[in-house]
């Protein structure tokens, strides 16, 4: 049995030449990191964010562009297959 | 675990925060033991492989590095090779059935240089926080802006993949086999796929499948390019595109759209986390995404090395779809190169399909926070699965409708790609330099810089399409 400590210098992970024994919970938590099983994600989430002006309104900006910019796609396309018939 | 306590509508979960400690050592540890699922244990098997591989010293592997590398490459090949869909691969072959050897050669690179940039984000998202775009949006801006993002990602994603089934019916299409036989080989391929339960079967599959983007390189090398002009072009982006200057301001666009597109976000970083991939991965998700751009740039030179001849000989192949670029090719490069054409077309549009479709399901998981893995067998997460499918069947049945305009779809889905691209990008670039949820990998300042130019060149590329649009004789038009 061999010991990889992580760079991160957390737990010790056992590793051997045979097959990892995933029966153990023990040894499937060894090898995951805290937020990496499931049941912790589900119960771990990261909050809302507050958005501050600038931010609400560069999303505003983006928003407008893409909505105007599928407008120009669509009427171009519309022209365009117009024209081919 | 630090609850939200002081605010009594707080939603009942705990607040997450980046860390590197291991579930065993973690206060939770017994609670977690009693609640492993399936897809841990698969996850688990994945990361012992990984720390087997890693070992130093007494007992380390030969050929160590090599098979570090083989355990953690798949999501950064995927990606870049998958984005070498259907569109893509005509884009370029577009670029050199029109333009010949140029411009277009050393742009496509930088193009991908791009995607890099981008891309090694997303590795880093899902590294350090295990979680998927999509769920991160959510989380950290709330429902209203995530469902902009996932509606500019749907209907993307749903454009892209009616393509990727066009590139198959036509690239089959070559040999004679029938539209319905090539879409239903096409859905038996993807039902395949997914139907492993193990994420990395799944991959390994996928990554056997997307090396066949190599057939366009004896497809250009049959085209017997002119390497000296090859290689003139690449140092000095010579000559430049000479005709219609919307054309060429659409082709450019096009070819963008190619290589830097939302789905491509959305997927490698889900894929990370599905993957299991960890902070001290990093380096070797860098390193994946690099070989993927590597490997996709060369295939797109290919694709426009293999159309060149259509250019030098005058063929005008404004209106050419997948099986007419092979047909014209078939006099100037041989049979067997445009059957190498066709074929890489077909498999271009199948990698992709698969990609796609599987990137617009970790989405749904995510957002619906239903099981969303490739780790998870079909019973326990079908809605994640029906959504895998259920998308790449619709798109495929569209594609069979007779008369559709798929000229149309083609053209239009990579500049609609290239126009959702920057808000996507601003979630990007906000959450990671948000040290909330980065900690101590929030982004450099030259990553930021990559990026923030990025973003703002392809605002300008768009602006500029759209004043083109609406006002043709600036271009001269």
């Amino acid at each position: 049995m061999y010991e990889v400590t992580n760079k991160n210098g957390v737990e010790p992970v056992a590793v051997d030449d045979g097959q990892p024994r995933l029966e153990d919970p023990g040894v499937v938590l060894s090898l995951l990191e805290a937020d990496q099983v499931v049941a912790a994600k589900e119960l771990m989430r990261f909050g809302p964010q507050k958005l501050s002006r600038g931010t609400r309104a560069m999303f505003w900006c983006l928003r407008v562009y893409v909505v105007v910019m599928m407008i120009i796609v669509l009427v171009s396309v519309l022209q365009a297959f117009r024209a081919a018939h | 675990m630090d609850g939200s306590k002081n605010d009594p509508n707080a939603a009942p979960y705990v607040h997450a925060h980046p860390t590197t400690e291991s579930a065993a050592a973690s206060a939770a540890a017994p609670e977690l033991a009693t609640l492993l699922t399936h897809e841990d244990v698969d996850r688990a098997r994945d990361r012992w492989q990984v720390a087997r591989a890693r070992r130093t010293g007494r007992g380390a592997q030969k050929f160590r590095g090599v098979r570090l590398l083989w355990l953690l490459i798949g999501p950064g090949v995927l990606v870049f090779l998958g984005e070498n869909d259907a569109p893509s691969m005509l884009s370029y072959s577009a670029d050199g059935a029109r333009y010949g050897i140029g411009f277009f050669l050393p742009f496509v690179v930088l193009t991908f240089l791009m995607g890099y940039v981008v891309q090694e984000m997303t590795v880093r998202l899902g590294a350090v926080t295990h979680r998927g775009h999509a769920e991160l949006i959510f989380d950290r801006f709330g429902k209203f802006w995530g469902f902009f993002a996932m509606g500019d990602l749907i209907l993307g994603n749903f454009l892209t993949l009616v393509t990727e089934f066009i590139g198959v019916r036509a690239g089959l299409g070559f040999f004679g086999i029938r539209p319905t036989i090539a879409i239903g080989g096409a859905l038996v391929i993807v039902a395949g796929a997914i139907t492993t339960g193990r994420y990395w079967t799944w991959e390994r599959i996928t990554m056997g499948l997307a090396i066949f983007n190599c057939l366009f390189i004896p497809a250009a090398i049959l085209a017997r390019p002119n390497w000296h002009s090859v290689g003139h072009a690449l140092v000095t982006w010579m000559p430049l595109p000479n005709g219609n200057r919307y054309e060429i301001l659409v082709l450019i666009l096009a070819t963008i759209g190619a290589t830097v597109t939302p789905w491509m976000l959305f997927f490698q970083q889900s894929a990370v986390v599905d993957k299991g991939m960890q902070p001290r991965d990093i380096n070797a998700g860098r390193l994946d995404t690099m070989l993927g751009v590597l490997l996709a740039s060369v295939f797109a030179i290919a694709a426009i090395l293999a159309t060149a001849p259509l250019f030098h000989h005058g063929i005008n192949a404004a209106d050419f779809q997948a099986a007419e670029f092979a047909e014209a090719l078939q006099p100037l490069i041989g049979h067997t190169g445009a059957a190498l054409f066709a074929l890489g077309i077909f498999e271009a549009g199948i990698v992709a399909a698969i990609a796609i479709s599987t990137s617009s399901a970790y989405a749904f998981g995510e957002v619906l926070q239903t099981g969303h893995s490739l780790n998870r067998p079909l019973r326990d997460a079908w809605p994640f699965y029906l959504v895998l499918l259920g998308s790449a069947c619709a798109a495929a049945g569209l594609v069979l409708i007779p008369r559709f305009p798929l000229e149309f779809v083609v053209l239009t889905v990579n500049v609609i790609a290239v126009l959702a691209m920057p808000p996507a990008l601003a979630f990007l670039l906000l959450l990671v330099n948000d040290r909330e949820v980065m900690g101590e990998y929030v982004n450099g300042t030259w990553a930021n810089v990559a990026g923030i130019g990025v973003t703002l060149l392809l605002i300008c590329a768009g602006v500029g399409f759209g004043l083109a649009t609406v006002f043709p004789k600036w271009l001269g038009g």
